[in-house]
């Protein structure tokens, strides 16, 4: 019998948190189709697509940021894996000075804050011209990306090691070719999952992309921003939408692939 | 494979320089801290920046309403995280395929979370009108205004919104392999279920408990997204502070921006420098329980 109680309330648990989970953005969604709602109705008196309108009418230029903000992060994305790979196969595979120090200090973007970082790196960039350039956007938000990439790239080539390479440049092949048909194909669902990660992590960031960008550069997390604060609740919902579903389809790959091909969970180490 | 001696360096060559960038941001905003700012002629090293900050009433309340806010979150996720996480674990409901959509909330930006909780518990939101219906207030008023307040509730229920979900994520991977496997052992040797969770699964979970403490503390303490968004005026959260200071046309407050970053700094690497010990101490087990 307590035993019995004791599941039924275990289960009621969780299922609140399903509640508590989604309850939000069911809300979310009702609102980004609201056209009128007044207090204190519980549903929207009038539904409207007015939304949808203002997202893909053209003449907001929402759609034009959506594309350059994916552009931007899927050029984070390729060079942060360009970046982690070769460090992560040295940190596995080879001993050289220092490479404790450089697992902590590319763990560090993680925990020590981008507000507290970004003025110091807007600083050295106004010296050197990157401030309010794209090029300077992008070399933040790979540093924000290397925790996760490094990571994934570490963990897989911990998993296979390099014993094929070492066959294969026994056998005759070269350097060239050890790489393209061997350590690639090896470590493809890595970058899959890597890209994935740092295209969502860039994607995502907003206070760092308006220091470092300066206003110039217009991501989409920025475009949303002063919806948000503004007030119009359908608009801002509509948009908070686009971005939830635009973040999603990459999420739903990155989980996919991870679980097909590695037993780790936990890519989300990190926030 | 044998590699050169120089090889190395030379794979982590692109890591390197790009860190690098990072470790000057450091630097600089440690530098301008002190006072060392070139480009506006100062170049003497000073604590008066420091001293002023500290004697500051409205510098000094971002500050402790940062740690409040951080230590709130913190605690808050990680306390209801592990429970859910437990509660799955026990149920069974771990392993349905309906569990995984509490990952959505996880990669939910911040600014996003702002909004979903600007629509539940604004005075006119969903929650507000709730209460109404059921006769518990008056009219909106009667709601009381849990957002932009001074004890920042909305902001720390942003943050738990996207947090708890990230603490279930961490813990409950890691709880249902060791529930399953040690467990059933401990169980098949006559030790009943309750002592099983307090003396083998939780102990065994602490390090990823742990590390979401410090991973959550650390960015509530110092995101600037959700205590910009649903913050009161005054006093503002060390982050938002920080950036009204910097973007502050006189260059001579620039030095209170960076030093109340480097506080941020000094005290977020001691944090990663934890986490990084935790971690390192780690992979042997999470290798184990990976194969």
């Amino acid at each position: 019998m307590t035993r019995k109680n004791n599941n039924f309330i275990m289960r009621a648990v969780v299922y609140v948190g399903y509640f508590m989970a989604l309850f939000p953005l069911l809300v979310l969604i009702i609102w980004s189709f609201t056209g009128i709602w007044p207090w204190p109705q519980l549903l929207p008196e009038t539904f409207s697509l007015r939304a949808l309108d203002e997202l893909f009418g053209g003449y907001s230029g929402a759609i034009k940021a959506l594309i350059s903000s994916g552009l931007i992060s899927a050029v984070v994305a390729l060079l942060s894996i360009v970046v982690s790979l070769p460090a992560a196969r040295a940190i596995v595979l080879c001993d050289f000075l220092g490479r404790d120090l450089l697992k902590f200090i590319v763990l560090m973007p993680v925990i020590v804050p981008a507000t507290a970082f970004a003025m110091g790196i807007d600083v050295l960039f106004m010296k050197i011209g990157l401030s309010d350039t794209v090029l300077g956007v992008i070399l933040v938000h790979i540093i924000l990306c290397l925790p996760y990439t490094v990571r994934i790239m570490t963990e897989v080539t911990e998993a296979t090691g390099d014993k094929l390479e070492v066959q294969a440049r026994v056998l005759g092949a070269s350097p060239l070719k050890v790489f393209t048909n061997i350590t690639l194909p090896i470590a493809l669902p890595g970058i899959i999952s890597s890209v994935c990660m740092a295209f969502i992590v860039s994607f995502s960031q907003y206070f760092i992309t308006l220091l470092i960008g300066g206003g110039t550069v217009v991501t989409y997390a920025m475009f949303m921003f002063p919806y948000i604060q503004s007030g119009d609740r359908t608009i801002a919902s509509a948009y908070s939408v686009l971005f939830l579903l635009s973040t999603l389809i990459v999420f739903v790959f990155l989980d996919r692939t991870v679980k097909k091909y590695y037993d780790i969970g936990d890519v989300f180490y990190f926030n | 494979m044998s590699y050169s001696r120089f090889k190395p360096y030379l794979m982590i060559l692109p890591v390197v320089l790009v860190m690098a960038i990072f470790i000057i941001g450091l630097i600089n905003g440690v530098l301008q801290s002190f006072g060392i700012i070139p480009a506006a002629g100062l170049t003497k090293l000073t604590l008066s920046y420091y001293q002023e900050v500290l004697n500051n009433g409205d510098l000094t309340a971002s500050l402790w309403l940062s740690v409040y806010i951080s230590l709130a979150t913190s605690v808050i996720a990680v306390v209801i995280g592990v429970l859910v996480s437990v509660a799955a674990t026990t149920s069974g409901l771990v392993k349905s395929k309906f569990f995984q959509i509490l990952k959505i909330p996880v990669i939910v930006p911040h600014t996003v979370s702002a909004l979903l909780m600007l629509n539940l518990f604004s005075q006119s939101g969903i929650v507000a009108r709730m209460a109404y219906r059921m006769h518990l207030i008056r009219g909106q008023e009667g709601f009381i205004s849990i957002m932009f307040d001074k004890n920042s509730i909305g902001i720390i229920l942003a943050y738990l919104w996207k947090e708890i979900p990230f603490v279930i994520m961490i813990v409950v991977t890691i709880m249902a392999n060791i529930n399953s496997s040690f467990g059933e052992a401990a169980v098949n040797l006559g030790a009943s279920k309750g002592k099983v969770f307090k003396h083998i699964t939780l102990p065994l979970c602490l390090p990823s408990i742990t590390t979401s403490f410090i991973i959550i503390f650390a960015y509530s303490f110092g995101a600037y997204e959700i205590p910009y968004l649903l913050g009161a005026t005054d006093p503002k959260a060390l982050p938002v502070q920080a950036y009204v200071e910097f973007v502050y046309p006189d260059i001579a407050h620039r030095p209170f921006a960076m030093v109340l970053n480097s506080l941020m700094i000094i005290f977020t690497v001691a944090i990663a420098y934890i986490y990084y010990k935790i971690l390192s101490k780690n992979l042997v087990k999470s290798g184990m329980s990976n194969d």
